[in-house]
């Protein structure tokens, strides 16, 4: 930007002058002005700096080249050759892959409406400023920092499919029978979302319990005085209170639920039939198992897309309501 | 346009520039240095035993040659970081991985075709090791340097507790796989342990992986070949389809194989074994060495596999050195290779007590009850001998693999899919596999 362009922004130079003199003492008000703005102006890019070029390193330009890979066929010491559209073909085209989204799009939203509803559900209990309260919250929240390896494991083992498993015995004491659990095509999907579920509430629950901590104490009272019972308090005051919170959470499980990944992968690799193959462990079989990095990347961009798609969507439906 | 957007366009130039320089053709032969440190890269965990005895064959080989080598242990998504470098031009030397991976190493043209006539060593090779070597057109690009064969591990004391004789046939196979599920042969009173021990998950395809030992010695097939390096679907086939209903009821009908095996990999199944849930187990040798310790040897013994419909065929497997495009030491890499697989280069493999390298040796000069006394090693070498059988060196054998462990997973896990429109299916699926990768049967 040059000087003279940032001389209508400056001040007319004040007292009787010539006009020749009132436009040079305006060009130096303006240089000196202008070199303190210009100053300002860069300096939160370079704080940022660091942080874009890891970004830029690390993000950005893996993403460009994962978008550039899906039409090309990948053989990095040979050459990559370019393919068009041949690999979203492939994947469109394919069964397996209509069915992992399908399946994805059934895991993420159980999960998300799950994690949301017994989040809520830990949150509402949870609720208050008891110093035993902070230590509940923190056992609760426990789930969320064991490393999800770890939780498939547990999850494995409580899930044996046999009559002296841990959870079969204790379906076992109400009277029912062996489950199969993950490794039965009938139950591996809802066993897989209740895993998730169980991971994700408490997450969902420290949000929440942060947005009640904004929900105005005298509208309970008023409800209160005005005969609500605790069912219309929740549903008339807290839930409408909590509006933002709810579509920002939303739009975390969803992506989180769509992006699911680890959970499938060591609890049944997709199996047993598919019948819990996701978006993810189906890329993850293209790509990085049968090196077919191209088809992969195809697929990956494909559900990058979806995901832009739901947060966009969302962000618009919240722009509208607050409107 | 505002200068943040042209900041912002740069930006964007830059990383579509930065990312179209990673796809460049192939680079040209390297400039030649026979004194260069070679690059060796093989898949085993870090730190770990496999490790050491691969530091202890690369000192053997310095020794021996001259020649300096820089050892990388690398065991998980050893693949992925391989093709890293293969996209940086700068592949290791020599790599050490399994057999399987020849045909997707070739045709991504990662790998040097080998010059038998300056490798002395091969003249020793085991047949079907130096023919586990060569590319779908025939021409040789790796060696092997350790073989592996299946064999069935019984629980000793549990057969002897029944009475039983180890299984010749598959009849014998299925009764004893039957009585160790219902006749509670760990005495305890409860009916909860499983005749055999299986990895049926569909993860890196082991369900494929472990019914191959079945399949093969029922004369059936994943892919048969069909003449000129072309193949053609044969999961349909009687002996096929057969030996798919046969294993099918040792889970569905006799339940005798160990519950939740349809999402077990390797590790838990092992488990099962070692825990005395499970009382038979088709696998390597590989884990003797572990289940010696936890089990104890006395507790379990190591026979052939039956005799199936056809005959006792077997999974062979096992390590191969590759040797990398690209190389500036040509003559290291053709010296490293003539090494491990010389009987002195196998012997030092065999050292240890669990951080072998070598299994079984490839190198038919080599006698293993001389190097390992045990007579259970001995039963190995002469299984993989007799019966040992590769998987076909195909452009891409994981697809292969991949789609014959999901249907067999599929057929394991529902008892009520219908099988032969499930091979049926895959059948369909294994033909675009082999047209996709240029080798199917007209």
């Amino acid at each position: 930007m040059s000087l003279d362009q940032a001389g209508p922004a400056a001040p007319p130079a004040p007292g009787p002058a010539t006009r020749t003199a009132g436009r040079r003492g305006a060009g130096a008000v303006g240089r000196r002005r202008n070199g303190g703005r210009s100053g300002r102006r860069w300096t939160p890019w370079l704080f940022l700096a660091p942080a874009l070029l890891l970004f830029l390193y690390f993000k950005f330009i893996p993403m460009v080249s994962a978008l550039t890979m899906s039409f090309q066929e990948v053989q990095p010491y040979l050459g990559n050759t370019w393919v068009g559209t041949e690999n979203y073909t492939t994947v469109l085209q394919s069964s397996g892959f209509r069915e992992a989204a399908w399946h994805t799009v059934v895991l993420a939203a159980g999960q998300t409406a799950g994690s949301m509803a017994l989040g809520l559900a830990l949150a509402l209990l949870m609720e208050g400023q008891s110093r035993r309260l902070g230590f509940v919250r923190s056992a609760a929240f426990l789930p969320v920092v064991v490393p999800i390896a770890v939780v498939a494991e547990l999850w494995r083992i409580m899930y044996h499919p046999t009559e002296d498993g841990m959870l079969n015995s204790l379906l076992g004491l109400v009277g029912f029978g062996p489950s199969g659990f993950i490794n039965d095509p009938d139950t591996s999907m809802a066993s897989i979302m209740l895993t998730g579920i169980w991971r994700g509430a408490p997450y969902d629950m420290m949000i929440f319990l942060a947005g009640l901590t904004g929900v105005d104490r005298g509208l309970y009272e008023a409800a209160k005085v005005d005969g609500a019972s605790r069912w219309q308090r929740i549903r008339y005051v807290t839930v409408p209170g909590l509006r933002s919170v709810f579509s920002i959470l939303f739009i975390l499980a969803a992506i989180r639920g769509l992006r699911v990944f680890t959970e499938v992968f060591l609890l049944t690799n997709g199996g047993p039939d598919g019948s819990t193959e996701v978006v993810m462990t189906l890329i993850y079989k293209l790509g990085l198992e049968q090196n077919r990095l191209g088809v992969g990347a195809a697929g990956a961009v494909l559900l990058f897309v979806a995901t832009l798609i739901l947060t966009v969507v969302v962000q618009l439906l919240r722009r509208r309501e607050s409107k | 346009m505002r200068r943040s957007r042209w900041i912002g366009a740069g930006f964007l130039a830059s990383a579509l520039v930065l990312t179209s320089c990673t796809s460049g053709p192939a680079g040209v032969d390297a400039k030649q240095d026979p004194h260069a440190t070679l690059e060796l890269w093989t898949r085993t965990k870090p730190g770990g035993p496999g490790e050491q005895g691969t530091l202890r064959l690369a000192q053997a080989f310095e020794k021996a040659t001259g020649h300096k080598v820089k050892i990388t242990a690398i065991f998980d998504d050893f693949e992925t970081k391989l093709q890293q470098r293969a996209a940086q031009k700068k592949l290791p030397d020599i790599v050490m991985n399994d057999v399987t991976q020849l045909g997707a190493m070739h045709s991504q043209g990662l790998l040097r075709e080998i010059d038998l006539s300056k490798i002395k060593n091969s003249k020793d090779l085991i047949g079907q090791g130096l023919d586990s070597g060569k590319s779908v057109q025939g021409k040789q690009y790796a060696l092997p340097y350790s073989a592996q064969a299946s064999a069935l591990l019984i629980r000793k004391d549990w057969r002897q507790k029944l009475k039983l004789d180890a299984p010749r046939t598959w009849d014998d196979f299925a009764a004893m796989a039957k009585a160790f599920t219902t006749q509670d042969p760990d005495g305890d009173g409860k009916q909860n342990t499983a005749g055999l021990a299986a990895p049926l998950s569909t993860k890196r395809g082991y369900a494929s992986w472990y019914f191959s030992n079945f399949l093969w010695a029922a004369g059936g097939d994943f892919i048969t070949e069909s003449g000129k390096g072309t193949y053609r679907p044969a999961m349909t086939s009687k002996a096929s389809v057969e030996a798919m209903r046969w294993f099918r009821d040792l889970g569905c009908k006799d339940k005798s194989v160990q519950p939740g095996s349809v999402t077990m990999d390797t590790p838990p199944t092992n488990e099962t074994f070692e825990a005395g849930k499970t009382g038979m187990f088709v696998v390597g040798p590989y884990l003797l060495p572990r289940f010696d310790e936890t089990l104890g040897k006395d507790t379990y013994e190591v026979v052939p596999m039956p005799k199936g419909p056809k005959d006792a065929t077997v999974l062979a497997e096992g390590g191969s050195v590759y040797l990398m495009a690209g190389s500036e030491n040509r003559a290291g890499q053709d010296a490293f290779v003539d090494f491990a697989i010389s009987a002195q280069g196998q012997k030092v493999g065999m050292e240890g007590d669990t951080g072998f390298v070598v299994q079984l040796p490839v190198n038919k000069t080599v006698n293993i009850s001389q190097v390992r006394p045990d007579p259970r090693w001995k039963t190995y070498a002469e299984v993989y001998l007799a019966s040992g059988r590769y998987a076909p060196s195909i452009p891409n054998w994981t697809p292969v693999r991949q789609a014959t462990a999901d249907t067999v997973n599929a057929l394991m896990a529902d008892c009520g899919l219908d099988l032969q429109a499930k091979l049926g299916e895959l059948d369909k699926q294994l033909a675009g596999i082999l047209k996709e990768q240029g080798i199917a049967a007209s």
